[in-house]
């Protein structure tokens, strides 16, 4: 891919990055702050993500319907998003309004209220977002695993946070992780669409340059390589259907097995994308695990999941067991699957294949200037941009050996933690 | 006229889109965009759910899931294979009035796409075992729908406005309705309605029109089906009466989600355009309009609490939706209402009115910067007949709204006596 990148750091510490793509009048503008829920202690989950909420509640110049009215009069569209490794906001609007998205960015950097009373309020609010997610058997079941697959490191909590966390946070915790780490030097801007990067650095200057940076203070956990045991957690609830999700170790996105990782993905569960905003996914029918376990009756459906992440993180492979058969059955058959990547070379053509996939994924959303915004700063949350730019030619490197030595490595039997969820009133397991 | 940030030459017009009537009685349009290496493909074409009879219901979703589970020529794996080994996609899905279909590709297999795509619509073969597979994925999907609250509420609420209209079924049907249907039932059904009379499809992409309207005569364009019958006609819906309380109790639910509407007016009609203004001031503009500022942003009671207009040939309907706590849901519900008693009593305000005319005018360029974009724009021109140039003259049509139009609307289609009031949860105390 050919992506020129524009780079500048002011003197306050905070990166900008500019991407020129002048197909439609369009600019998507993100910030993105190096703080999400890996950097929390225990007893303060969710604090990252209840920040974010409170970033859209105004502050000393602008009122919350203020900032929410100038960007929807404009058309355009903003969100956040509060994940393990980054928090992160955007604006995608006409290119003519890109002062209007670094106004409202550079302010709230530094300036939101924190009304106590509207903390109670989003408190509920948040607390209303968890009970949604607790409704989903699939989201009880991977709180649970991931809790296992982690001894301290953050990585084994929801973003959103635990419920008895949610309930004791205080404004002032909120509001100190806030001045904390909300520091240019803490952030990374990036700018895709149609602007001139001239203007927009002089934009940029006049907006976030006289914001001060103090240090921040994070908490880094140690990375844990390895997952703690072999595990199984069995769940119990409401339905007629029995879940299972499986966990192993992955690799860093910023190392030479995430790629060979993401080839065996692409083999076991088939291709996913880096996509946030659309641009259509590519089905997994003939993957490996979808032709020995859906076709043959054992599941219903197969899904992997490779996360991109700073600290080694996990893949999850999740199966909706079919109703006519076992768990063991199932499991038995997923690790003779598993067996034969570790064991047999892949064809070089199964990799070229992947490798297609991969390019094809990215041309069917590369019209979506959004999607430019969040490749650049997601990249460089865990490596550069060269992540991005260079991840399909890297894809194209990895060897059938490598495939199989990473899956010998990581998806070994004694390294995963299994959890099931059982209906009500059937046998554990539905063995 | 509210003032204009993009050119609507940027906008798909006359002089871009190219429109083709071909004689099997399908319609191509297509626009090129020759910066994307990729292309997206979308259509639709009959038949819908509504043709399905009460004792087969589920029967068009599950056609639909068969067309890709294997052909004459080619085998379930073989299929996927060529689908998949050239990084395409391809989705097909049934709803009320059409089936429709969705695909991606990259430029230079749009002439293999569009083959496999004609071949599956007319000559898939419903293998017996894929038939069995099939019908357990579409049953345990409903099993895991049934657990799912928003998916109830949604039902409760068709179920009690459409009353003993075709819409009130959901399009998944039901276990016992899937359980009957049988490979012949599947087979006869694609023959019967699946055809290319009333199909419309939209390319657009880096593809230059000339390119997308060969490969499409001589794929789609030649398809023939000698059999295929008109769908019924839809009957009319019955005007609501009074108020309809609907509840579907499921245990150990955090959450209990609401729906609550009327029916909206035809989107072909004269009222749809106020309709639409209002609904983004009742429940969308900003942080979900008027309902999110009043159930979500000061009482703090859901996460989500937004009003929804829906658009389509047949019957729709105008909700309110929300999710919330269960000890909260009474209070939702009185927020609501008081809302819409608003909404229906007195003219919006001139800053919202502008507000809400800029955004709707706004929202078009970024709506339509992706191909898949263009694609579902193109569609939706056909589908409503709304003419070629009508994008780019909605922008007037959208400032031509008036404050007393809108109220006129909110007072036609929401009565507060007559409502649909559906949610799905724990029991209620």
């Amino acid at each position: 891919m050919n992506e020129q990148l524009i780079t500048y750091t002011l003197e306050n510490g905070l990166t900008l990055l500019i991407r020129e793509i002048h197909t439609a009048p369009i600019v998507s503008c993100w910030v993105w702050y190096g703080i999400g829920s890996r950097n929390e202690v225990p007893g303060k989950t969710g604090l990252s993500h209840w920040v974010e909420h409170m970033q859209f509640k105004g502050t000393a110049q602008h009122s919350a319907s203020w900032m929410d009215h100038t960007i929807a009069r404009l058309g355009g569209h903003w969100n956040a998003f509060t994940s393990p490794d980054w928090t992160t906001y955007f604006e995608t609007l006409p290119s003519s309004a890109l002062e209007t998205a670094l106004a409202l960015e550079a302010d709230r950097m530094r300036g939101s209220l924190f009304d106590p009373a509207e903390v109670e309020t989003e408190r509920t609010v948040i607390l209303s977002e968890r009970e949604g997610l607790e409704n989903n058997p699939l989201f009880l079941l991977n709180e649970a695993v991931q809790l296992r697959a982690f001894r301290e490191h953050p990585y084994r909590n929801e973003v959103i946070g635990a419920k008895a966390d949610l309930l004791a946070l205080t404004r002032e915790d909120l509001y100190g992780h806030y001045q904390n780490t909300y520091q240019p030097s803490n952030a990374l801007l990036c700018l895709a669409g149609d602007v001139d990067p001239e203007q927009a650095l002089a934009l940029t200057r006049q907006y976030f340059g006289d914001i001060p940076s103090q240090p921040v203070e994070k908490h880094i956990p140690a990375p844990e390589e390895e997952l703690p045991s072999p595990e199984r957690v069995e769940l119990r609830g409401p339905g007629d259907t029995t879940f299972v999700e499986i966990v192993w170790r992955a690799p860093k996105a910023n190392s030479d097995d995430f790629f060979a990782f993401t080839i065996l993905e692409s083999l076991l569960t088939g291709p996913s994308s880096l996509n946030m905003f659309g641009g259509g996914g590519i089905s997994n029918r003939t993957s490996r695990l979808y032709l020995a376990l859906v076709e043959k009756e054992l599941s219903v459906s197969v899904n992997g999941n490779l996360n991109a992440s700073i600290d080694p993180g996990t893949f999850i492979i999740n199966l909706t067991k079919h109703p006519h058969n076992s768990i063991s059955k199932l499991l038995a058959a997923l690790d003779k699957e598993i067996d034969k990547i570790q064991t047999k070379p892949v064809p070089q053509a199964q990799i070229d294949r992947a490798v297609k996939q991969a390019k094809a994924l990215f041309a069917y959303s590369s019209d979506n200037i959004t999607n430019h915004g969040f490749w650049m700063g997601y990249a460089s949350s865990f490596a550069d941009y060269s992540w991005f730019t260079r991840y399909v030619e890297r894809l194209a490197t990895v060897t059938p050996e490598q495939v199989c030595s990473t899956a010998r490595k990581y998806l070994r039997p004694d390294a995963r933690v299994i959890g099931v969820y059982t209906p009500n009133g059937e046998e554990s397991g539905g063995d | 006229m509210t003032e204009l940030l993009f050119s609507t030459k940027t906008l798909p017009g006359p002089d871009d889109i190219t429109r083709e009537e071909f004689s099997n009685g399908s319609v191509l349009l297509t626009r090129p965009n020759m910066s994307s290496p990729a292309v997206a493909i979308k259509g639709y074409l009959p038949p819908g759910s509504a043709a399905e009879k009460p004792e087969k219901y589920g029967l068009a979703n599950f056609m639909s899931s068969m067309l890709t589970a294997g052909t004459w020529r080619h085998a379930f794996r073989e299929l996927h294979d060529e689908i998949e080994s050239m990084g395409a996609s391809l989705s097909i899905g049934a709803g009320g009035l059409a089936t429709s279909f969705s695909a991606n590709c990259l430029r230079e297999d749009l002439p293999r796409l569009l083959a496999l795509i004609r071949e599956v619509f007319s000559e898939p073969s419903f293998p017996i075992r894929q038939v069995r597979r099939i019908k357990t994925q579409l049953l345990t999907f409903l099993a895991i729908q049934a657990q799912d609250t928003a998916a109830m509420a949604d039902q409760a609420f068709d179920r009690a406005i459409y009353g003993s209209h075709p819409y009130a079924i959901p399009e998944l049907g039901f276990p016992h309705t899937l359980q009957r249907i049988s490979r012949e039932d599947l087979e006869d059904f694609q023959q019967r309605y699946l055809g290319p009379k009333g199909m419309v499809v939209a390319i657009c992409g880096g593809v230059l029109p000339a390119e997308a309207l060969a490969a499409f005569s001589q794929t789609l364009g030649v398809w023939v089906n000698a059999y295929q019958q008109p769908q019924p006609e839809l009957p009319p819906v019955q005007a609501l009466h009074g108020i309809i309380r609907e509840h579907v109790t499921l245990e150990e639910k955090s959450q209990t989600d609401l729906v609550l509407g009327t029916f909206a007016p035809k989107t072909t009609g004269p009222d749809y355009l106020p309709a639409q203004l209002g609904n983004e001031i009742l429940g969308q503009f900003g942080m979900m309009g008027r309902i999110g500022e009043s159930v979500r942003e000061k009482a703090g009671l859901a996460y989500y609490a937004q009003s929804e207009l829906g658009s389509g040939i047949g019957p729709t309907t105008w909700q309110v939706i929300a999710g919330v706590n269960p000890r909260n849901l009474d209070k939702a519900v009185a927020l609501i209402r008081e809302e819409l008693a608003r909404f229906t009593s007195e003219p919006v305000s001139e800053e919202e009115l502008a507000d809400v005319r800029s955004a709707l005018i706004g929202q078009l360029p970024l709506s339509m910067e992706s191909n898949a974009g263009v694609a579902g724009a193109l569609l939706n021109l056909e589908r409503y007949q709304h003419g070629l140039n009508y994008y780019r003259e909605l922008p007037a049509r959208i400032s031509s709204v008036t404050r007393e139009d809108i109220l006129r609307t909110a007072q036609t289609y929401w009565q507060l006596e007559n409502l649909v009031i559906a949610s799905a949860g724990v029991a209620l105390s």
